[in-house]
């Protein structure tokens, strides 16, 4: 399955906004992809929401899933 | 997921301080409030390595973070017994020296305006998905990061 990556901040400007991922049907296994594709991502801390959520654990991803990675933030 | 609409909070570039003026100035009708309690944040000039931030580029996931300060919005109405409560932060160049956050609480008395206040830029700080590109002099740029 393939899924489409939304990215914020610093994530936004190493990736140039969007990523595809094929073979991603959890978190845990978008980390890893992410991870063996993007290895420059393993110095950056992110959180990762799906479908406007922030989430924790490993959370099941469709296709239809919207996923972003944010890094730290900075408002205020 | 609904489609409901959040209020917006975000303006683009700076707050500016004529624009406080007329929010305070419309509460001169509401006259059960005894308490304004109103924070501002600034963009500091800081020097990192020499380097002078001469402004902040700010971006956010938009629906998430007007999601959020919903949640926040209603955890401190049912926290603090306030009239009202008006939130505007920046998006795009703020140079420094402008205002790029502005959290405006009203009460009957001012602990419940000053509590909510204090609380409402704590949890914009930690919890908004919202991100400082830190412009310096040269052209070059850091991200920011909240300390907590």
């Amino acid at each position: 399955m393939q899924v489409t990556i939304i990215t914020f901040g610093q994530i936004a400007e190493l990736f140039c906004g969007k990523i595809t991922l094929e073979n991603v049907h959890d978190t845990d296994s978008l980390q890893q992809r992410l991870v063996e594709q993007y290895p420059a991502l393993v110095n950056i801390k992110y959180a990762i929401a799906v479908d406007k959520k922030l989430v924790s654990g490993n959370v099941a991803i469709s296709e239809t899933s919207s996923i972003a990675l944010l890094p730290p933030f900075s408002g205020g | 997921m609904t489609d409901k609409k959040h209020k917006n909070i975000f303006v683009q570039g700076a707050v500016s301080s004529a624009f406080i003026a007329d929010s305070i100035q419309k509460h001169s009708t509401k006259t059960t409030i005894g308490a304004h309690s109103i924070f501002l944040g600034q963009v500091r000039s800081d020097i990192i390595n020499n380097r002078k931030v001469v402004a902040i580029d700010y971006t956010t996931y938009e629906e998430l973070a007007l999601e959020k300060m919903h949640e926040i919005r209603e955890g401190i109405f049912a926290k603090y017994p306030l009239t009202c409560m008006h939130i505007y932060h920046s998006l795009g160049i703020v140079v420094a020296g402008e205002m790029c956050l502005f959290v405006f609480t009203s009460a009957v008395h001012r602990k419940e305006a000053i509590d909510a206040c204090e609380e409402v830029v704590e949890l914009i700080k930690k919890e908004l998905p919202i991100w400082g590109k830190e412009i310096f002099e040269d052209d070059t740029h850091q991200w920011k990061e909240n300390k907590l």
